[in-house]
C-alpha cells in the first residue's frame, strides 16, 4: 500500500486549474462548430448535414442548431467558407434557443441564468450528482466518470457523486430517451427534492441526435422534462461537462469568460 | 468425410458437404446458397464441426434470404438461404441445439418477423419492461432484486434481475434493449462516407472499430482496397482505442476493491490515450478519420511525437502493472470470481478479452487478419484461469501487445505512400460482411449497398453476443461479485442494444 502511496505522490499535481485557469483543448480540436458567413447562403447548404442542424430562411440567413450538430465536419469540409470547428470546450446554455448560431437573434439568456442561479443558491458548495442514462451512445458516460479522475476532479469544486435520487440536486441525463427509458426518467426526476436542475449531456439528449429520425427516441430530454442546462456535444469533453454543471449551479462568474 | 478432421484450412467440397452450392466471395470468406430447408442442417454440421456463430439476419439484397454467418478456421462461412419472394421465411431455428443463437434469433423474429420452428422463445428480449418481476427461483426468503435500468454510478443503462436468498446468486438474468435507438435503419439511403458517422455512434467508446468494422464491410461489397499508409493509421487509432477501452476496465476494477490511489492511476493512463487521440485525430474518441476507402487525414501530430507518447505510456504503465498485481487485496478479489469454464464460453460463441480469458485464442485480427494486420503477425494473449483475474491477465497482456503493435505500425507509416484513400465507386452495388476486433471482441458488420449508397446494414456487435453468458457468470458467487464481474466483462450496453 506504502507503494501505491509513494507512486501518487511521485506523479505531483496534474489537477486543472479550470474554472480559475483557462484549459484550451489541443490544437485542431474539433470543438462546437460556428458559423463564419451567415449570408446570403445556398439553401443547398441545409442538405450537408445529416441531423439537419442548418437551416437557411427565406432571406438566405444561415444558422447552426449545435444542439443537432453531432460535430461530424461534413459542413466544415464541404463549405470550409462557412463552417469551421472552434478550438475550444465550452458549449453549454441555459436555453436550448442559445445553442443555435449564426443568423439568429438569442434575446437575452441572463434572466434565465439568473433565475437558476437564485435556485441553486441553497445548494452552497455541496452539490450532488445523480446519472442517469436514456439511449446514449456510452461516450457521454466515460466523459462525465472522467470528471472525477485526477485530471478533472470535480470533488474540488464540491460536486459529489450520489447513489440515490432522493439525495440528489443535479440530474444528469445522457440520451435522447428511448421508450423503456421514459418511464424511469420521469421517476428518477420526480423523488428528486427541491431545488434540482436538470443537465442534458450530449448532443443525444438535447436532440436525439442522429438517432431521432429512427422514431424510437423522444428527441431529446426536453420531449419529456423540462431540462435547465444543454450541454452539447457528441460526446462533450470534461471541461466542456465542468463549465455546464457550474452554469447550472449559477457558479459561472467563476468560469473564465472565453 | 467429416468436417471436424484436423483440416487448417476449410476444404472445397463444404459447399456441397452442407448441401448448398458455392458463390462467388471475397477473400477470408465462404459463401454457400442453399434452400431454407437445408440451412438449419448446414448450421448444425458447422457446430459439430466447432464453428463459431456469430450472427443470423435478414437480408433484401440481391434478394430476400436468411444469412447466417460463422466463423471457422480462419474463414467467415456464409450460409444464404434464398426465401423465394412474398411469404415470410421458415428455416429450423438454431436455438434449441445452440445457445449462441438464442438472442439473435429472438431478435430476428421480433423486429423482422422471421419465426424459425422450434423458436426458443424469450419474452421480452427486445422489449423490456423494468418493472416485471419474473421469478424462477421458488423458497422461503428468497426474493428478487431489480438492478437497474437506472443505475448506481455513472454507467450505461440495463438491468439484472438477482434472485438470492441474502448472499449466494440462485439466479441472475440479464435484461437489455433498454437502449434500442434503431441505429441499424439510421444507416438506409446514407452515401457510405457519411454513413459512417452513424456507425461511430452505435457504441462511442468503440467508435474506431465501428468504424473500422462498416468501413471494411463497404470496402469488401464493393471491390476497393485501403492504400497502405491508411491501413497504418487505421492500426495505430484501433490500439490507441482498445488501450483507452482496457485501462478503463483495469481502473474500474481498482474502484470496486476500493483501491483509491490505483484507481487514480489506471484513470490517468486512460485519460493520458484520451488526450492523445485528441491531439491526434481532433476527437477524443478518434471520430471522423476513418471512412470507407481510407482515412480522412494524417495523423495530427507526426510519428516522431506519436512514438515519444506512446514511450510515456508504457514507463507509466509498466509501473503500475507491477503494483496492481502485486496487491493481495486486488488480486484475491479477483481470483476465482465469474468463473466461465471453457465448454459454456465456446457454446455460447463468445468473444474477446472474455473467451481469451477462459482460453479460447479467438480474435479477428489473428484469425481474419485486416488491414495492417496481416504484416504485424499478432501475439493472441490468453489465460487459462478462466475467472475475472484471467480477464484482468488478457487485458494487462493485451495492452503490452498493443504498444508493441502501435510501435510496429508507426514504422509502417514513416515507410509508406503519401495516399490517404481509395475512391468509391460512384453508383456501385454489392453486398457483404466487414469485421474488426473490438476492445470488446469480435465485431461484424453486413452492408448492402446500392447506386452507391448503403441500404440495410446488420451489426453483430461482441457486447450483444458476450452479455448471454453473463446469466451463467455465477456459479460460486455472491451478490457483493456483481460489480467485478460485470466489469470484468467489459462490455457496453450501447453496442449490444444499437
Amino acid at each position: 500500500m506504502l507503494a501505491w502511496i509513494a507512486r501518487g505522490l511521485a506523479q505531483g499535481r496534474i489537477t486543472t486549474r479550470y474554472p480559475r485557469g483557462a484549459e484550451p483543448p489541443p490544437p485542431g480540436y474539433h470543438g462546437p462548430v460556428a458559423v463564419l458567413d451567415s449570408e446570403r447562403a445556398d439553401p443547398a447548404l441545409a442538405h450537408l448535414c445529416p441531423t439537419g442542424a442548418i437551416a437557411v430562411d427565406a432571406s438566405g440567413g444561415l444558422s447552426l442548431d449545435r444542439g443537432r450538430c453531432i460535430q461530424c465536419g461534413e459542413c466544415v469540409r464541404a463549405a470550409p467558407a462557412r463552417f469551421a470547428f472552434t478550438e475550444r470546450f465550452e458549449t453549454a446554455a441555459r436555453t436550448r434557443g442559445a445553442l443555435v448560431v449564426g443568423d439568429v437573434d438569442h434575446g437575452d439568456e441572463r434572466p434565465a441564468r439568473r433565475a437558476l442561479a437564485q435556485q441553486a443558491r441553497s445548494l452552497g458548495r455541496s452539490v450532488h450528482v445523480r446519472h442517469i442514462d436514456t439511449g446514449s451512445d456510452g461516450a457521454e458516460e466515460w466523459e462525465i466518470q472522467a470528471l472525477w479522475n485526477p485530471h478533472y476532479d470535480i470533488q474540488r469544486l464540491g460536486f459529489f457523486l450520489t447513489s440515490a435520487p432522493r439525495h440528489a440536486d443535479l440530474l444528469l441525463v445522457t440520451g435522447g430517451v428511448t421508450d423503456p427509458m421514459r418511464a424511469p426518467l420521469q421517476r428518477t426526476w420526480a423523488v428528486m427534492p427541491e431545488p434540482k436542475a436538470l443537465v442534458a449531456v450530449g448532443t443525444d439528449a438535447c436532440s436525439g441526435g442522429l438517432a431521432a429520425a429512427s422514431g424510437l427516441v423522444a428527441g431529446g430530454v426536453d420531449a419529456v422534462l423540462p431540462v435547465d442546462v444543454y450541454v452539447p456535444g457528441s460526446p462533450p469533453a470534461p471541461i466542456a461537462l465542468l463549465h455546464g454543471l457550474l452554469l447550472a449551479v449559477g457558479r459561472l462568474r467563476e468560469a473564465v469568460r472565453a | 468425410m467429416s468436417l471436424a478432421a484436423g483440416a487448417l484450412e476449410l476444404p472445397d467440397y463444404l459447399p456441397e458437404h452442407l448441401g448448398g452450392v458455392a458463390e462467388p466471395a471475397p477473400v477470408d470468406e465462404v459463401r454457400v446458397r442453399l434452400t431454407p430447408l437445408a440451412f438449419g442442417r448446414a448450421s448444425q454440421m458447422l457446430h459439430r464441426a466447432g464453428a463459431r456463430f456469430i450472427t443470423l439476419l435478414s437480408a433484401r439484397w440481391p434478394e430476400p434470404a436468411i444469412v447466417g454467418a460463422f466463423a471457422m478456421r480462419g474463414d467467415l462461412v456464409v450460409l444464404r438461404a434464398p426465401t423465394g419472394g412474398a411469404d415470410l421465411p421458415t428455416y429450423t431455428a438454431l436455438g434449441p441445439w445452440w445457445p449462441a443463437a438464442r438472442w439473435a434469433e429472438q431478435e430476428l423474429a421480433d423486429r423482422h418477423g422471421v419465426r424459425p420452428i422450434g423458436l426458443v422463445a424469450l419474452p421480452q428480449l427486445t422489449h423490456p419492461d423494468p418493472d416485471a418481476l419474473d421469478h424462477a427461483v421458488e423458497g422461503l426468503d428468497v426474493f428478487s432484486i431489480p438492478y437497474g435500468p437506472v443505475r448506481s454510478g455513472i454507467f450505461e443503462a440495463i438491468q439484472f434481475l438477482i434472485e438470492t436468498g441474502g448472499e449466494d446468486v440462485s439466479r441472475i438474468h440479464t435484461r437489455g434493449f433498454f437502449k434500442h435507438r434503431g441505429l441499424e435503419q439510421r444507416f438506409a439511403g446514407l452515401a457510405p462516407t457519411q454513413a459512417v458517422h452513424v456507425a461511430e455512434r452505435i457504441a462511442g467508446i468503440s467508435s474506431v472499430a465501428y468504424a473500422l468494422a462498416f468501413s471494411q464491410a463497404v470496402e469488401r461489397a464493393m471491390g476497393v482496397t485501403a492504400p497502405v499508409r491508411a491501413e497504418c493509421w487505421r492500426a495505430v487509432h484501433a490500439e490507441l482505442e482498445r488501450m483507452a477501452n482496457h485501462l478503463d476496465v483495469i481502473a474500474k476494477q481498482a474502484e470496486t476493491t476500493a483501491l483509491s490511489v490505483g484507481h487514480a492511476r489506471f484513470q490517468i493512463l486512460k485519460e493520458q490515450v484520451m488526450r492523445l487521440r485528441a491531439h491526434l485525430t481532433g476527437s477524443r474518441f478518434g471520430r471522423g478519420v476513418i471512412v470507407p476507402g481510407g482515412v480522412r487525414f494524417e495523423g495530427r501530430i507526426s510519428p516522431g511525437e506519436l512514438l515519444k507518447a506512446v514511450d510515456g505510456i508504457e514507463r507509466d504503465l509498466t509501473r503500475d502493472r507491477r503494483l496492481f498485481l502485486g496487491t493481495a487485496s486486488m488480486t484475491d478479489r479477483l481470483i476465482g470470481t465469474g468463473c466461465l469454464p471453457r465448454p459454456l464460453v465456446e457454446e455460447y460463441s463468445a468473444v474477446g478479452p472474455l473467451a481469451r480469458g477462459s482460453g479460447l485464442s479467438t480474435d479477428a485480427r489473428h484469425e481474419r487478419p485486416y488491414g495492417d494486420y496481416r504484416r504485424l503477425g499478432l501475439q493472441v494473449v490468453t489465460q487459462r484461469g478462466q475467472d475475472a483475474m484471467a480477464r484482468v491477465l488478457v487485458r494487462f497482456g493485451e495492452l503490452s501487445e498493443s504498444l508493441r503493435i502501435l510501435r510496429q505500425s508507426i514504422d509502417h507509416l514513416r515507410r509508406s505512400d503519401v495516399e490517404l484513400a481509395a475512391p468509391l465507386p460512384l453508383r456501385g452495388g454489392g453486398c457483404g460482411f466487414g469485421w474488426a476486433e473490438a476492445a470488446q471482441g469480435e465485431l461484424v458488420v453486413w452492408v448492402e449497398l446500392r447506386d452507391g449508397h448503403v441500404g440495410a446494414v446488420h451489426v453483430a456487435s461482441p457486447s450483444l453476443k458476450n452479455w448471454a453468458l453473463f446469466d451463467h457468470a455465477f456459479p460460486n458467487d455472491v451478490l457483493t461479485d456483481l460489480a467485478f464481474i460485470e466489469h470484468s466483462f467489459g462490455l457496453t450496453p450501447a453496442g449490444a442494444d444499437r
